[in-house]
């Protein structure tokens, strides 16, 4: 299976915020053969490819395996449905937008109502999230009978291949980690190492991050390289908010990130000439890295970030060049570093 | 009907582009009628039935859709578009888009990026892009040509207790319900017209009224079903799961009263669930064929559809079906 592939099937897996057993068993069967898989208590996925002797540094490779999505809050009378956010959605995406319900008895597909223009006297404000309403082509009964409030709601998109290796699909943010994670874990599997080597695909990240928190806590490893995506410049975005699709691994600066090993990174991107660029934030990283930076009695934590476009909508797009980019950065500086025989 | 439903809703024919829609059409009719394509791309067919009418009759029904037209290229590669046909602006971001065989995507900055009111404001047509993930114009100018058009991806399915989400559904259903007709016995001949163009000025059915100059018209639509929770009552105009509409006047059209009265008689003896079009609202090619040449009385009969011009419409099967049985009746009627 290619990389664009790989992230294609981790895309169109279903695993919303506090829901993410779908997403995680589609990971695991692509982690088969890199070590023991776990779950933890809020559904992380735990895969131990190194164990080394207690004295030694145990290294965490991590990314969010969430997606963020919609949350069923009411069925009315003529049951549609009633719905908030599970994660910051962005309100241009939503009206008209083909969405699954995912219930206990399977998906079942809906549409986000639109208001006919004619009726709708101000088109230059969108809904918030709380004033939409999902048909489901279903009566109350009917609706009462198929689907609980709490099941959540995706986007649905058909997932496509662009032009120069860009793919795009819903929840790319952070299954594009997930696949650079699970490319390193792979590599290093095969490798003899000097350190402890844990994967770890969290849950909740995008309410908080409490899967990574706790699944940190679980592991407790010493070092953490935490991936996520980054803003990839658009033309109507901030230049210097943004890093750029294909210029390679984002390696992050910020007060919670490890010195060391962020110069340690670029050097190793440097010595094996991986594309990359810098990723410097003043303050929050807006990332798991805040949780597991500070978790226990402290992690020495870096984070490396695949520049993504259209953050947050079903038509999230990253360069596949990218990702490939942040796995092999990964493993070669583990190799480097925290490698045996050197 | 449901799979020729899905085949033909699933086929691009954005306005001025409908060729690949008239090909399929062509094929599904072969054998059952005469036929020809005329000059802007109309579809004109001839059934022979067992007897002529007393007045010459014409059903027609759209082969075109909204979509979007490449106006430019960008020196970064990005496309800039225009819409073909009435779309809400408020449904384009977010959503991915085929142009001919290439995919590209309509997004924004991310939301983390909008600063205050504009996380909550329509971004205007005007700033948006298609992004086909082109490094630069030459690159992007190499796959699209100004001129092409594109139409949103969209995940056809049948869904809830029969109804059906797709593209294109206006008006492909009334491309399916006059191919089931053609494809059937006839008491009377028949004339059918598959129009082009009509999202952008109803400029086909001109032309086809013209040719096969009838005297009694049927045009054979979907219309906005406003039967969802935001809207009250009195101005839902219809809703899905009680028939075919039937119009007595929309913003294009005031229709020939006769055969309005005799459309919902005729439903009502025969019990098929029929609505009429409560609202004066929307319009179609009605207006052209009601002026082609000497004039023709004319009558709406559409299929029920929410989300309208997006690329989710809405229909409920049930409706196609009682839709096809009113024009089976229908015809009867009128051509005696």
């Amino acid at each position: 299976m290619d990389t664009s592939t790989m992230i294609l099937e981790l895309s169109q897996a279903t695993g919303i915020v506090g829901m993410e057993a779908g997403a995680v068993k589609t990971a695991e069967k692509m982690l088969e053969g890199c070590g023991d898989c776990s779950v933890s208590a809020l559904g992380s996925l735990i895969c131990r490819v190194k164990t080394a002797p207690a004295d030694k540094p145990h290294i965490m490779l991590t990314a969010h395996i969430d997606e963020i999505g919609l949350v069923v809050t009411y069925i009315d009378e003529k049951g549609f449905l009633r719905v908030s956010g599970c994660g910051g959605i962005d309100l241009g995406i939503i009206l008209a937008a083909q969405v699954l319900v995912h219930t206990k008895q399977g998906d079942l597909p809906g549409v986000v109502c639109t208001v006919p223009p004619h009726l709708q006297p101000d088109d230059t404000k969108l809904p918030k999230v709380e004033d939409i309403c999902i048909d489901v082509g279903l009566s109350q009964e009917q609706a009462k009978q198929k689907i609980a409030l709490g099941d959540r709601v995706s986007f649905v998109n058909k997932a496509g291949r662009m032009l120069n290796g860009q793919v795009s699909g819903k929840a790319i943010d952070d299954r594009g980690g997930c696949t650079s994670v699970i490319l390193a874990a792979r590599e290093l599997a095969k490798c003899d190492l000097d350190c402890s080597l844990t994967v770890m695909l969290s849950t909740l990240e995008e309410i908080g991050s409490q899967g990574a928190k706790t699944a940190a806590e679980e592991i407790m490893p010493t070092h953490a390289i935490v991936v996520d995506v980054a803003f990839g410049h658009t033309p109507d975005a901030p230049r210097h908010q943004c890093g750029e699709l294909g210029k390679g691994a984002m390696i992050g600066v910020a007060p919670v990130l490890d010195n060391d090993m962020s110069r340690q990174l670029v050097e190793t991107a440097k010595k094996h000439k991986i594309p990359y660029q810098m990723d410097v934030q003043g303050g929050r990283t807006g990332t798991d890295s805040d949780e597991v930076a500070v978790c226990g009695a402290g992690v020495r934590t870096a984070l490396v970030s695949i520049p993504q476009k259209f953050m947050h909508t079903p038509i999230e797009t990253v360069m596949v060049s990218d990702v490939e980019a942040v796995g092999k950065l990964m493993a070669l500086y583990i190799k480097d570093i925290f490698g045996g025989e050197r | 009907m449901f799979a020729m439903l899905e085949k033909l809703a699933g086929i691009p024919g954005v306005s001025g582009q409908e060729g690949q829609v008239a090909k399929e059409i062509c094929q599904l009719i072969h054998g059952y009628c005469d036929y020809h394509i005329d000059a802007l791309g109309n579809i004109i067919a001839f059934k022979k039935g067992q007897k002529t009418p007393v007045h010459k009759l014409m059903l027609s029904a759209h082969m075109d859709e909204v979509g979007l037209i490449i106006v430019s290229a960008e020196d970064n590669g990005l496309l800039k578009f225009a819409p073909v046909g009435g779309i809400d602006k408020r449904v384009f971001v977010g959503k991915s888009v085929m142009i001919g065989q290439v995919h590209g995507v309509i997004g924004t900055k991310a939301l983390h990026m909008k600063k205050g009111d504009e996380k909550e404001k329509t971004p205007e047509i005007d700033g948006l892009y298609i992004d086909i993930g082109a490094k630069d114009k030459e690159e992007a100018l190499s796959h699209v040509n100004l001129g092409d058009r594109a139409v949103f991806t969209s995940v056809y399915t049948p869904f809830g207790d029969g109804f059906l989400r797709g593209r294109a559904l206006d008006d492909r259903a009334g491309c399916v319900l006059l191919i089931q007709l053609i494809r059937a016995q006839l008491q009377y001949d028949t004339w059918f017209a598959f129009t082009v163009q009509e999202e952008t000025g109803t400029t086909g059915a001109k032309t086809a009224a013209y040719q096969i100059a009838p005297e009694r018209a049927i045009t054979v639509e979907t219309t906005t079903a406003c039967d969802i929770p935001q809207v009250k009552e009195d101005k839902q105009v219809c809703a899905l799961g009680k028939g075919p509409v039937v119009s007595f006047m929309d913003k294009g059209t005031v229709y020939d009263m006769d055969l309005y009265t005799k459309a919902m008689a005729c439903a009502q003896r025969n019990n098929i669930p029929c609505q009429a079009k409560a609202g004066v609202y929307g319009g179609n090619e009605s207006r052209s064929v009601q002026v082609a040449g000497k004039g023709c009385r004319v009558l709406a009969v559409s299929v029920p559809c929410r989300y309208l011009h997006t690329p989710s419409c809405v229909i409920k099967e049930e409706d196609m079906e009682n839709t096809l049985r009113l024009l089976e009746a229908l015809l009867d009627e009128f051509g005696a």
